[in-house]
């Protein structure tokens, strides 16, 4: 009776499990085996020598500085959406709900109200600038990245912010009133409590909003794709322009490879500071 | 508080409506006014004047029925076979050890993490010898990867709470395995069966990624506006997007009490 049931169990995970193997640790193995191989079946790393000429190392600067850009931004913004609304006293839930809207707009529609937002000539941000009597800028000048870095992280993180928000508000709401009461008999001031009482008590919070954002950052696909196309190249962006036109699907490979490569290592170290803690 | 904190308090409440709310003002604005006063004007009016439907009625209309009843039926699908391979999956796994079990979300998880375009390029090639290579069903398998970890997880938290003893009475009764699984476990799974479905269903509608390489003949709705950008043609874009937009902000707000961070972990990516 006890091995039928065990082994009725396990048949019921198996499809799920098959399902994952035969579409995720398939292909993956497959993207990067066929990296290393060139046209005549053999192991080469030309696949990887052709994308140094395409924008490789632009690509991989304009990853890291947009993901670790973006994930930095949207943690102040969602430690101080989660404060604010975590102090409210009333209109908590319908603050909750307004905020967390964004997260249900598909990427690729924040990518068009972004590209009206920062048109130019004109556009709305522009417009905005001119009333309060700035220049126009070009926010998506690819000559100009450190702008065209800033614009794609406040365009991302619109929609992103939400879930991080999510996961500090619920952190903030296990800390105990006690320590915030104590603190301000004690004299110290909002700032003060929020450094020292705040932040380390969400420290796996936000660990895991880290973890959980950094990853999907590396991935951002459609939004550079339609606010700036190709160029500053992303790896994602890359990986499809070389799978779109190039004559060997394997380079596209050997950039997605690379993708991986950098997901896995943000993985271990996130994964490494926070076992650290425990 | 004293009065300068809570006037602060205001100004970031204001501050953070501004920036969560204005680009979805924007939408609203420029789906509804005539595109000569909006982005055909180097400088856009901010606040609505002459409002008209044409912009939805004329741009949307030529390319809208194609894509909306392809995002329709994949979406549905995608509810379907996430709920197929979750249900089984999350009973098996409230019946063993929890550690295993917790193992076995955690692997899920991970794989979640796996960058869609470095999967989604070889799972292609793989679809166009095996015929799903445009088609619906490809599509919708493909974006089941996205949201089978959170439905695993609700569905295990769901089945877990349900106490064992209900479903023993039952097989103790003559009922066989499925019928106590359909007749008991069902019904007080429900509310849970329904969010699992429809946040699958609200993932694989505004899904771009793994839609544009594995059905780039047959567009969802997201690629098809990508199309519309890509062709130059904004105003299509805007209103395709407005289609997309509306039930996907009904189904969020429906949905608030099931987006917490644990179910959603990697299902959200761009």
């Amino acid at each position: 009776m006890r091995l039928q049931r065990v082994s009725l169990t396990t048949l019921l995970i198996i499809p799920a499990l098959a399902y994952v193997a035969a579409l995720v640790i398939y292909p993956a193995a497959y993207a990067v085996v066929h990296s290393f191989i060139g046209p005549n079946g053999r192991f080469t790393l030309a696949n990887y020598e052709a994308l140094v000429p395409l924008g490789l190392k632009l690509a991989i600067i304009t990853t890291l500085v947009v993901s670790f850009g973006a994930i930095f931004f949207q943690l102040l913004i969602a430690l101080a959406v989660a404060s604010v609304i975590a102090k409210l006293t009333r209109a908590r839930s319908t603050l909750m709900t307004l905020v967390i809207i964004p997260m249900g707009v598909a990427t690729v529609v924040s990518a068009v109200l972004f590209s009206f937002i920062f048109q130019y000539p004109g556009g709305i941000a522009n417009e905005i600038m001119r009333s309060i009597g700035l220049a126009p800028v070009y926010w998506l000048n690819p000559k100009h990245l450190p702008i065209v870095y800033m614009s794609l992280i406040i365009a991302d993180s619109w929609k992103t912010t939400p879930i991080m928000i999510l996961i500090l508000y619920a952190g903030m709401l296990r800390i105990p009133q006690e320590l915030y009461e104590s603190a301000a008999i004690d004299g110290a001031g909002p700032l003060r409590r929020f450094a020292r009482i705040t932040v380390p008590n969400l420290r796996s919070f936000i660990g895991i909003s880290l973890l959980i954002r950094g990853v999907s950052e590396f991935n951002i696909f459609a939004l550079p794709l339609i606010l700036v196309g190709y160029n500053p190249p992303f790896l994602t962006t890359l990986t499809y322009e070389l799978y779109s036109s190039a004559i060997t699907v394997n380079e596209s490979y050997a950039s997605a490879t690379i993708l991986l490569a950098l997901a896995a290592i943000l993985i271990a170290i996130v994964y490494r500071v926070q076992g650290g803690r425990r | 508080m004293r009065p300068w904190q809570k006037a602060l308090m205001y100004i970031l409440i204001v501050v953070i409506l501004a920036y969560f709310m204005f680009p979805l003002y924007v939408l609203f604005l420029y789906a509804f006014t005539n595109p000569h006063y909006t982005f055909f004007r180097s400088y856009p009016y901010l606040y609505p004047v002459r409002l008209t439907l044409k912009n939805l009625l004329e741009a949307a209309a030529p390319s809208l029925s194609g894509p909306a009843i392809k995002s329709l039926v994949v979406a549905t699908l995608v509810g379907l076979i996430t709920l197929a391979l979750a249900l089984p999956t999350a009973y098996g796994l409230s019946k063993i050890n929890p550690l295993i079990s917790y193992m076995v979300i955690v692997l899920l998880f991970i794989t979640n993490l796996m960058p869609s375009i470095v999967i989604a390029i070889p799972i292609a090639s793989t679809f166009v010898r095996l015929g799903l290579y445009n088609s619906d069903i490809g599509l919708a398998l493909a974006q089941t990867l996205i949201t089978l970890p959170m439905a695993a997880f609700i569905l295990l938290g769901t089945f877990q709470s349900i106490p064992p003893e209900l479903e023993w009475q039952a097989r103790i009764d003559g009922a066989s395995l499925l019928k106590a699984f359909y007749k008991v476990l069902m019904p007080l799974a429900a509310p849970s069966i329904a969010a699992v479905y429809m946040l699958s269903w609200l993932f694989s509608w505004d899904e771009f990624t793994f839609a544009v390489l594995l059905s780039p003949i047959s567009p969802t709705l997201p690629v098809e506006i990508y199309i519309s950008v890509d062709r130059g043609n904004l105003l299509a874009a805007l209103a395709l997007s407005f289609v997309l937009t509306i039930p996907a902000i009904v189904l969020v707000v429906l949905m608030q009490r099931y987006l917490r961070a644990e179910y959603l972990a990697g299902g959200l990516k761009g």
